[in-house]
């Protein structure tokens, strides 16, 4: 130990104290630990030690900003004391700034290399961080320190195992193994070592020494998940081909005889591959699916993946007996769970045969020789028609086929479900809503039904009602329901409200609850962090290490990956026009709903700050009481957006949304377009042109793409002035890939569209392109209404009409009202492109208009009861 | 519907049909908590395309004394409704039981369920073989009370 520094010597009685500051910080006896702290300070005022505790101390209590302040200063008091860089380290810590966490803990560890305590944070940290060589070290020293403590072996064998080195990992785990006397029997966490061990020999491609492991284990009853034992097993059997893996694929389907993957390990063993089929092995399979369906009577599985097998009349006599089975029982999956067969057409026309003539057969009026069969058969088949139907885009015909049943059985919430989602697809998100309200005021105790209705009432821009609804079964003491929701991470809610305020052009709430997604994520990202020690002392390793690799692709989720792309596209747009900024905060051409909704908010904030002041109040009651090191909620200060509209960085926050994606959404085009978007802007051309080369690999004529390369080409000349760094030839030459430098741009936009001149997606981009060259208005105009020709592929579901509207009116065309009406003609079923003023009268509850808030109140009466 | 041993890959969704079926929710460190602690008793049902459409989640009783028996609770189990009639629930169920028998020699499961929840009750008792052990007063966030339900699984114990 080197000699104690003059600026830290404290007299004994000093440090007798400081001692004790110590004891009561770890046992948290924080108001006590704060005074003792004071007396040494009276004395001492420049120790930084002591300075360093108390402001831990004051964090613990709430006290964050005075707390950090005093460390701040206690470091740069004693810039040498492990216990001052430790103590910064762990505030770092509770505000998840694990960089700098490890940059105190570093420091730390330099003054006193063998704390166990420092060591230990270290190594989470690291893992945090992914910096496995660290890592690797971290683990190391404390096994050399605290070989009895069996986590420190498992720790390093996880260190070496994540820094790529399996064989070490494997070593370890062998010495590890070497030091265990009198393992009790019946250990579970053993249990799980020993697995890690067998998963480490598999991975390493040892199937042989693996298998010899596992069995010795599984008999002396070491390893004890015999589920596990069995899935290894019949594995690293068909790994090594031996004859006797066929039995344990067939124990482990007779174990769980609805678990697909099992059947195809079975039929793998045989040299099956079910996802390349051959004629010879079409036929081998199909027999052994049929013997399990023998074998297995109650067993779904074995029956519908041979449906996926069977041919011709094969198909035929089985598809008949699956259907017929699921219509009988009343089965509401039955058309989700067939319809991935429709890939081939002519299993869809065998399969709408069969069902329509069992429809007939079941007619109510006919008499009928299968009078045995239930009434509830027709109206299951009723259902079934009418998805398939509608699948296949025949929405009238399926509207029929649920009125039928309907007037057969009114109770039925399926059939309203459906009804909606039917008319969602028409464009008519109004009578959508109304429908499953219908379907939901059926089952009011069902929070699915509850769900449905709120999302559908959300796409029919009823944000506020949907609020209503989600109340009846979000928690009564929560700030609002929303905030309930919020709590839970819902993403379901959070994208939906935020889509909803998007299609309202309400740009500053779409970001509020795009930025509540984002945090969601960053919560599950720190997640983990918890689990980088309690895996290691619980020795659940194998799922630990899948634990990482999640992580790892956590933002590959679709749901952050489409936030993702319309936060970004918001950012943009702000960007080009900062008067969107503003625009969005005048109350004046507020709808009524949405100045109660601003109402409600302003109650709600009210409520939430009153609570915070409770939660202050009983906080100076009890002064002892430990608030921990994890940064509290952020407070509320922004209710409607605004300020998110008004920030600097527009683009850097787009990016920082972006930056997961070139890795974890490579295969999104939409992804590549905003990542452009916002590279252009930013001035980054390299990324810009990088990231149009890799939309152009995924789909070269996308009519987004189009319109980005001719929009890059035109940056690229007005930026001519720019240093030269900026516009390298790496750029220049990239871009000469993707549009030939000899073409004009006029001519390079005629011939796409001559290509593509029945895809109206491809009308707009060419129009959008024509814009950005400073066609006449006219012209652009009359190219766009191209979009209406009969022959031309014009929808609603995919939004490609609604975006026509959309850019007529972007820029500024007299005409748009004119393709609106002609839209709103086109699509007889649709209200999307109604007037305000048709849609104000529309129905969307299942209750008369004028009493909608009663009726929500009756409900949850209702449910309650 | 493919049944198969929950994974990490799975708790998003899982955490989402929960929210979509029930009012009792917790946020993600919890399913974490669950997952990582016991490994082996939380399944999953799936459709064709991968989404979770039916879920248990499971752990055992960690503060058990002496005096008592080890045993696993049922956190949460729910299927969404439009996969319900396909026995999916008692599937999961079923697996979830024999691994708390096999990896913990658990001698019985352990489930609340609120007291008007009859449809779930139902479930339990009829279907599943579960008796009414107790009723805990209060037992939810709302107030209401809850059936503490029992099934033993010494028949798996082996």
């Amino acid at each position: 130990m080197p000699p104690t520094p003059p600026n830290r010597a404290l007299s004994s009685k000093e440090a007798t104290l400081f001692r004790e500051v110590l004891n009561l910080y770890e046992t948290r006896q924080l108001k006590k630990g704060l005074k003792t702290a004071d007396l040494i300070l009276k004395k001492c005022p420049q120790h930084g030690e002591t300075l360093c505790m108390k402001g831990l101390i004051l964090t613990h209590l709430g006290k964050r900003e005075e707390g950090v302040e005093l460390v701040k200063q206690g470091i740069r008091l004693d810039l040498t004391s492990h216990i001052c860089w430790h103590v910064f380290g762990l505030i770092q810590k509770g505000e998840k700034k694990y960089d700098e966490a490890l940059k105190s803990y570093t420091q730390a560890l330099k003054y006193d290399k063998e704390n166990l305590n420092i060591l230990r944070d270290a190594a989470h940290l690291q893992t945090q961080l992914r910096m496995f060589d660290g890592l690797v070290e971290t683990r190391h020293t404390l096994l050399r320190l605290r070989p009895t403590l069996r986590q420190n072996w498992i720790g390093l064998a996880v260190a070496y195992h994540l820094n790529g080195n399996l064989p070490e990992a494997c070593n370890v785990l062998e010495l590890y193994q070497k030091t265990l006397k009198n393992v009790p029997d019946y250990d579970v966490e053993h249990s799980e070592v020993l697995l890690y061990h067998v998963h480490l020999q598999e991975k390493m491609g040892n199937y042989n020494e693996a298998l010899t492991m596992l069995d010795i284990c599984a008999r002396s009853r070491a390893i004890i998940d015999r589920i596990a034992i069995m899935e290894f097993r019949a594995r690293l059997m068909s790994k090594l081909y031996m004859p006797d893996a066929e039995h344990s694929w067939q124990a482990l389907i007779e174990q769980n005889p609805e678990c697909h993957q099992y059947y195809k390990g079975f039929l793998q063993n045989r040299g099956i591959d079910l996802d390349a089929m051959t004629e010879e092995t079409r036929g081998l399979a199909l027999q052994s699916l049929l013997d399990f369906s023998q074998q297995l009577n109650r067993a779904t599985a074995p029956r519908r993946l041979a449906l996926n097998l069977a041919q011709g009349d094969q198909f035929r006599n089985l598809a008949d007996a699956y259907l017929r089975a699921g219509l009988e029982k009343g089965i509401p999956s039955l058309f989700a769970d067939v319809k991935a067969l429709y890939k081939d057409v002519q299993k869809q026309q065998v399969i709408e045969d069969l069902v329509e003539t069992l429809r007939e057969s079941l007619l109510p009026l006919q008499p009928s020789d299968s009078s045995n069969i239930e009434p509830t058969t027709y109206l299951w088949t009723l259902y079934f028609l009418a998805q398939h139907h509608s699948y296949l885009s025949r929405h009238k015909r399926a509207l029929e086929l649920l009125r039928t049943a309907m007037d057969h059985t009114p109770t039925l919430p399926e059939l309203y479900i459906f009804q909606a989602r039917v008319l969602k697809r028409c464009g008519d998100p109004i009578g959508a809503a109304r429908s499953l309200d219908e379907a939901r005021v059926l089952d009011l105790q069902d929070r699915f039904l509850n769900t449905k209705c709120a999302k559908y009432r959300m796409r029919a821009g009823h944000v506020d009602e949907a609020a209503d609804i989600l109340g009846l079964f979000t928690k009564a003491n929560a700030v609002s329901p929303g905030a309930d929701l919020e709590d839970m991470q819902s993403l379901l809610y959070l994208t939906e409200e935020a889509a909803a305020h998007l299609r309202k052009g309400n740009l500053g709430m779409a970001l509020k609850k795009y930025t509540a997604i984002q945090k969601v994520f960053d919560e599950w990202d720190d997640d983990q962090f918890d689990f980088h020690g309690y895996s290691l002392r619980k020795f659940t390793i194998n799922v630990y290490l899948d634990l990482i690799t999640w992580e790892d692709h956590l933002r590959s989720h679709p749901d952050y990956i489409s936030s993702a792309i319309a936060a970004s596209q918001i950012y943009v747009r702000l960007h080009d026009d900062p008067s969107l900024a503003t625009r969005g905060s005048s109350t004046t051409n507020m709808t009524d709903a949405e100045k109660k909704a601003k109402k409600k908010a302003k109650k709600a904030e009210k409520k939430s700050q009153e609570e915070s002041k409770k939660v202050t109040a009983t906080a100076s009651a009890s002064p002892n009481e430990d608030k921990g090191l994890e940064l509290g909620p952020a407070k509320d200060d922004d209710p409607d957006g605004m300020k998110l509209l008004q920030v600097q960085d527009l683009l850097e926050r787009a990016a920082k949304w972006l930056a997961p994606l070139g890795t974890l959404a490579k295969g999104n085009l939409n992804a590549w377009i905003v990542i452009y978007d916002v590279a252009v802007r930013r001035k980054k051309y390299l990324r810009a042109v990088k990231a149009l080369n890799s939309a152009h690999a995924l789909d070269a004529d996308h009519p987004e793409l189009h319109v980005r390369k001719a929009h890059f080409k035109l940056a690229l000349s007005s930026a001519q002035e720019q240093p030269a760094e900026l516009v390298g030839p790496v750029v220049t030459a990239a871009l000469t890939n993707l549009l030939p430098d000899e073409l004009s741009l006029e001519l390079f936009n005629s011939q796409y569209l001559q290509r593509h001149s029945t895809d109206a997606r491809a009308i707009l981009a060419s129009a959008k392109v024509s814009r950005l060259l400073n066609a006449p208005k006219d012209e652009v105009e009359s190219a766009v209404f191209a979009a209406l020709n009969p022959d031309v592929q014009l929808d609603i579901k995919a939004s490609t009409a609604q975006n026509v509207l959309v850019f007529l009116n972007d820029i500024g065309s007299s005409r748009a009202d004119e393709f609106r009406q002609a839209c709103d003609g086109k699509f007889a079923l649709s209200t999307v492109f109604k007037l305000p003023s048709e849609t104000a009268g529309l129905r969307w509850s299942a209750l008369p208009p004028d009493e909608p808030m009663s009726a929500g109140e009756a409900d949850k009466a209702e449910v309650m009861s | 519907m493919n049944i198969r041993p929950a994974r990490v890959d799975d708790l998003t969704g899982m955490q989402a049909c929960n929210l979509q079926n029930l009012p009792e929710n917790y946020t993600m460190k919890y399913y974490m908590y669950h997952l990582l602690t016991w490994p082996q008793l939380s399944y999953v049902a799936e459709d064709n395309k991968g989404r979770i459409v039916g879920y248990i989640l499971a752990k055992m009783e960690e503060d058990v004394d002496d005096s008592e028996e080890q045993h696993g609770h049922v956190t949460s189990i729910s299927v969404l409704r439009s996969y319900r009639r396909l026995g999916l629930a008692k599937k999961l169920m079923v697996q979830s039981q024999e691994a708390m028998a096999t990896a913990y020699r658990a001698a019985y499961v352990s489930l609340h369920v609120r007291k008007s929840n009859r449809a779930a009750l139902g479930l339990y008792r009829d279907t599943l073989g579960f008796t009414v052990k107790d009723i805990e007063k209060k037992y939810y966030a709302d107030g209401e009370d809850a059936y503490a339900m029992r099934l033993s699984l010494k028949h798996l114990t082996r």
